[in-house]
């Protein structure tokens, strides 16, 4: 983890604190720290140890679903960026979403092959790649964007994901048509395969592997641009744009700024996403796709990096959750003729475990962690 | 407290360890087979759990279908219905060969006609099952061939895409949409000699398919041939009337939905098109007699099938009919109880070869030259033995609109192979060249 | 000409169709500043119900029916899922109505069942002259209807106790509290009269082809009329509603024609195409109210 406890930026004095007191600050530098507490730097490095000691653990089922949550939890944390940190909601990820997906796809593609290919299959290669180009239509959309302010974006936003899927699903030599679909990005490092079984373990195992360490890299990332002058340029227009301007933040700018880097990540997930698959249909980048984005930032909780990967993982694990449930309940018949049965119950818990969840916690998971943390720390009295 | 958390953290690992979510234990064999070791994975020695003769041991067969929000769920549940009676009908004549019964009904799986899913719920039934008598879908089953291959998984497809006459492990039965449109253009060209014919089509491996079998057996007969490709969804039809109205075609070749199909029908005979409709695929449903659409359907309309319809007279269809009382015809019942034909052929091959294994089903399918289908396909419909070309079943059915039948149609040409469909080299899926 | 009328006059029925959801999503937002995703299932339910009682009772008695069954529905929704909200972010909202509408829509594909359903309509595919056009009776009964609800709807905003106390919760909902204003019963209504709204339109809907479970997605279409009206306009979403019928149907007559190279099916993304260069102009739609921005 970075420390920034050395860096001279604003010199006051003693920067230890002293035992016990994990929130008071003795330095700036404290304060802006990337993990400012002890507690919190001490519980990051065991999550991601007991994270990668889980490729060793898990079957290779649940590896594969936990690695699509991690590819997942990169675009939650890039909608985060823009509608949490930046408050601009957009319906739009699932349209940057394919843009990375279909980049990365055709780069890594056999040039002599039905699709549209280059041949380009190393990893670092297509994924910066995939996030660039969307990153560009990003930037392309802000503009426009930046006029917009609550619904009004939201729908506009919306209208994005039906255009993006109008054009994926006519251009066939790109995607391969609707039902048809193509061949998604290979991910190869220096030669080697990522999605085969190799040196990392099973194919399961790598891919895992994969998706962990990118995802570190880039929750670290957006961390990092959180607490920096654009992340609280981000915070003062989510708060009131107009004192924000007035102030001297340029709008534009920065919901440009804002707008790019979130469909930079959106790009990149969608980049990885379909590796694991290693099949990419236009019809996956619906409005569905989109509103599960927003539903994993607003059960994770709002403009927290942590709470995006908590959302993530929530909705991908609720899935084979809502699976089991109804099956330990032997009254629900599993005759598909019957109503209710199984499935639909299945899917019904799916709706309704969203909205119980945001009736009686909005502030997501992240929500409930504080709670937890306040109780804990006041304890033994209860407020 | 810390001991109160550490006896939580191991009744979360007991839980997640009992559902086998931990490497090792269930690797390798992969079925729940208790004390008697498997034979393979998704056979025990066990008998099924709703056995009929508990002597027997138990082959297990996973179903991933479409069965509550995709759009596929009208025809999916039927089917799944169909196969679910077909086994049990095969269980109570005494299993396969006189070993094991056959269990469709442990692991049945909802896709929700998403690739990413259906990959999900394959992953988690894959080690308990022999094979799967139901994976739907194109672009699902397309997220899961490369494993299923890789596993000599052997899968019956709910779909009559062409793509699968080149996959071994696929198990298709009757002829897919492209060879459906040629047979039913070179019918259209026997009965009414048309000079222009029109694919009014969804995109895709569906419609796609049929349209370019259409295209192909119109340049081979030398009519005049234009393609509208049309979104689903009845109020967006506006663009397939107004086409069909402008150019007149003699013949269209529709290949969508049913309300789609109502809309397109209906409106254009209410402008005036007095040209013929053939629909292929799954296009009907007998609901349609019951629409606005209904006088324009019985004058206009003919439907080409793969397969006879619900109410046909054969051994197979009869039976069917026993194993399904009470149930409101449709022909998805039809195609569910029809595509289950090789997957029965092939495990009683296997059984009797004595090599019950994944592999060894997979040998017997690629021996497989004829099925028996108890007179609803001929038992050529059964060839999985030679390459692509050979083995692609080339006889489709015509039916017309009939009232009295329980499905609303009844056949006006039986099995038949079109001169196109006939000479036509199968060597790639046809919707890539549309 | 006779042609281009002709395309013009569908794209007004399939557009008072879109009228009649895109009011109710108004409706809601005014009183709530909530979007409800739930209307296509409300729509869906609507057709639905349609389509049992026209059995029983005729179709004629059957559309009030259903409409006031789904408005009690609407209610129901609204009470157990949208009141506990009050005063949490709009978002959260917005994805609980997506919650409910998955959850309708399943139970409500239980009883569509395998087949089409069918309305029971009088109007099915009929055609009637006026002069040299040649017209659907459905499109005009679909206007006819629309006009006569619109009109009915106006006269309830501007005339009655329930409609001023609706007005004024929209306007500003703490002082129309302290007014005396009982702003729960203004939700209320608000989600009843969406609900009723949204049912007519799902019976228009299922005239001529019928509903089956995909149907739903046509609500969607709404979307984009309400945001070129601007969203808290009434008569924006009329207006909205009926130019992204005609849009879409001129798209689908000529646009093979004039503009082949966007595309087959260009006319399914045309609202949204109309919608985005009329925002570039008019940030809050065509008759949205500005937002004062004050620091």
């Amino acid at each position: 983890m970075t420390d920034l406890r050395q860096t001279p930026a604003i010199p006051t004095g003693r920067s230890r604190r002293p035992r016990g007191r994990p929130l008071l600050y003795t330095s700036y530098a404290q304060d802006m720290a990337l993990l400012d507490t002890p507690a919190k730097r001490v519980w990051t490095l065991v999550l991601i140890v007991l994270a990668f000691l889980l490729s060793a653990v898990l079957q290779d089922r649940s590896l594969e679903v936990l690695a699509g949550a991690y590819a997942l939890a990169i675009g939650a944390i890039g909608l985060n960026l823009v509608a949490g940190y930046a408050g601009q909601i957009s319906l739009g990820h699932a349209f940057f979403v394919a843009i990375g997906a279909y980049t990365a796809a055709a780069l890594s593609g056999p040039p002599d092959g039905r699709n549209l290919g280059f041949g380009l299959a190393e990893i670092w290669i297509w994924l910066p790649a995939a996030g660039l180009v969307a990153a560009a239509a990003g930037v392309l959309v802000a503009p426009l964007a930046a006029r917009l302010r609550g619904l009004y974006l939201a729908v506009v936003t919306l209208g994005l994901v039906f255009l993006g899927e109008h054009v994926f699903k006519e251009w066939d030599h790109l995607t391969g048509g609707p039902g048809v679909g193509r061949q998604a990005a290979v991910p190869e490092l220096f030669g080697t395969r990522l999605d085969q079984d190799g040196l990392l373990g099973t194919r399961e195992q790598s891919l895992y592997l994969v998706m962990l360490v990118l995802l570190i890299v880039f929750a670290l990332a957006a961390r990092n641009l959180a607490r920096s002058r654009v992340g609280r340029a981000f915070a003062a227009i989510r708060d009131r744009d107009i004192a924000a301007e007035v102030i001297g933040v340029p709008l534009t700018r920065y919901k440009v700024l804002a707008f790019g880097a979130s469909s930079f990540y959106a790009g990149i997930a969608g980049g990885l996403l379909y590796t694991i698959t290693g099949f990419v249909e236009p019809g996956s980048f619906s409005l569905l796709l989109s509103v599960q984005f927003i539903a994993m930032v607003l059960i994770g909780g709002v403009a927290t990096v942590s709470g995006s990967i908590m959302g993530a993982l929530f909705i991908v694990l609720i899935q084979p959750l809502t699976r089991s449930l109804p099956a330990l309940v032997p009254v629900i018949s599993s005759d598909t003729t019957a109503t209710p049965n199984v499935f639909q119950v299945e899917t019904v818990l799916y709706g309704l475990l969203i909205i119980l969840f945001l009736v009686f916690e909005p502030r997501g998971l992240y929500g409930i962690w504080i709670r937890v943390r306040t109780y804990w720390k006041s304890w033994p009295f209860s407020y | 407290m810390k001991s109160r958390a550490l006896i939580g953290y191991l009744a979360i690992a007991g839980l997640l360890a009992g559902c086998g979510v931990f490497r090792g234990g269930e690797e390798g064999g992969g079925t729940t087979g208790g004390s008697a070791a498997p034979a393979a994975p998704g056979v025990t020695k066990e008998p099924c759990p709703m056995a009929v003769d508990k002597a027997k041991g138990c082959i297990y067969l996973g179903t991933i279908s479409d069965l509550t929000q995709g759009p596929f769920a009208a025809l999916a549940v039927p089917i799944t219905e169909a196969q679910k009676a077909f086994w049990a009908r095969v269980n109570k004549a005494g299993g396969i060969g006189g070993k094991y019964e056959v269990d469709v009904q442990a692991y049945v799986r909802d896709n929700k006609y998403n690739p990413e899913t259906h990959r999900q719920v394959y992953n988690e039934i894959k080690d308990k099952v022999l094979g799967l008598a139901q994976t739907l879908g194109s672009p699902t089953t397309a997220a899961i061939i490369d494993d299923l291959k890789a596993s000599s998984i052997v899968s019956a497809p709910a779909s009559w895409t062409s793509a699968w006459e080149f996959e071994d492990v696929i198990i298709e039965t009757g002829s897919n949409y492209c060879v459906e449109s040629m047979n039913a253009v070179d019918y259209a060209m026997e009965v009414y000699k048309p000079k222009s014919i029109m694919a009014v089509h969804l995109a895709g491996d569906y419609g796609a398919d049929a349209a370019a079998g259409a295209k192909v057996a119109a340049e081979k007969n030398g009519v005049a041939f234009t393609a509208i490709e049309t979104p689903p969804g009845a109020t967006e039809q506006g663009r397939a009337i107004t086409e069909i109205v402008k150019n007149k075609p003699d013949v269209v070749i529709i290949t969508t939905g049913p309300a789609d199909a109502a809309a397109v029908i209906g409106q254009a005979a209410a402008a005036g098109f007095k040209g013929r409709f053939i629909g292929t695929g799954p296009t009907w449903n007998p609901a349609l007699l019951k629409s606005p659409a209904a006088p324009a359907i019985k004058a206009l309309y003919e439907q080409s099938s793969p397969g006879k319809p619900f109410g046909a007279d054969t051994a197979g269809h009869k039976a069917m009919r026993e194993a399904l009382p009470g149930v409101s015809p449709n022909d998805g019942y039809t195609s569910g109880w029809a595509w289950s034909y090789p997957m029965k052929a092939a495990l009683e091959k296997m059984v009797a070869g004595g090599d019950v294994s994944r592999k060894g089903l997979l040998a017997a399918v690629k021996s497989l030259a004829t099925v028996d289908y108890e007179g609803m396909l001929p038992p050529e419909a059964g060839n999985f033995a030679g390459d692509a070309n050979a083995a692609t079943f080339r006889q489709t059915l015509i039916n017309k609109v009939d009232e009295g039948a329980p499905t609303g149609v009844s056949i006006v040409k039986d099995f038949f192979t079109g001169p196109t469909a006939q000479g036509y080299t199968m060597d790639g899926p046809c919707f890539q060249k549309l | 000409m006779t042609g281009f009328i002709e395309s013009v006059l569908r794209g007004l029925g399939n557009g008072s169709v879109y009228a009649l959801l895109a009011l109710g999503f108004v409706i809601i937002y005014k009183a709530t500043k909530v979007i409800s995703f739930a209307q296509p299932s409300l729509m869906l339910a609507g057709a639905v119900a349609v389509s049992y009682l026209a059995e029983l009772t005729g179709f004629y008695l059957a559309v009030p029916l259903a409409a006031l069954l789904i408005a009690g529905l609407a209610l129901g929704i609204e009470r157990v899922a949208i009141r506990p909200m009050v005063g949490r972010p709009v978002f959260v909202v917005a994805i609980i109505t997506l919650g409910i509408d998955v959850v309708v829509r399943v139970v409500v594909n239980g009883f569509i069942g395998r087949d089409v359903r069918q309305m029971g309509d009088p109007w099915g595919f009929e055609q009637v002259s006026l002069g040299p056009l040649v017209v659907q009776e459905r499109w005009l009964a679909m206007l006819g209807v629309t006009a006569v609800l619109v009109a009915l709807l106006f006269a309830f905003f501007r005339f009655t106790r329930y409609g001023l106390a609706m007005r004024a919760a929209a306007y500003d909902q703490e002082t129309a509290l302290a007014q005396g204003v009982s702003v729960g019963a203004v939700f209320a209504l608000s989600w009843g009269l969406a609900g009723f709204l949204a049912a007519i339109a799902g019976m228009f809907v299922g005239t001529g082809q019928g509903v089956e479970q995909l149907t739903w997605i046509i609500a969607l279409k709404a979307l984009p009329a309400i945001i070129l009206g601007g969203l808290d306009s009434l008569g924006g979403a009329v207006v909205g509603g009926l130019t992204i019928g005609v849009v879409e149907s001129l798209f689908q007559s000529y646009q093979g024609d004039v503009a082949p190279w966007l595309g087959q099916n260009f006319a399914v993304v045309s609202p949204y195409v109309v919608m985005l260069l009329v925002l570039l102009v008019r940030p809050y739609g065509l008759f949205g109210t500005r937002e004062v921005e004050r620091v």
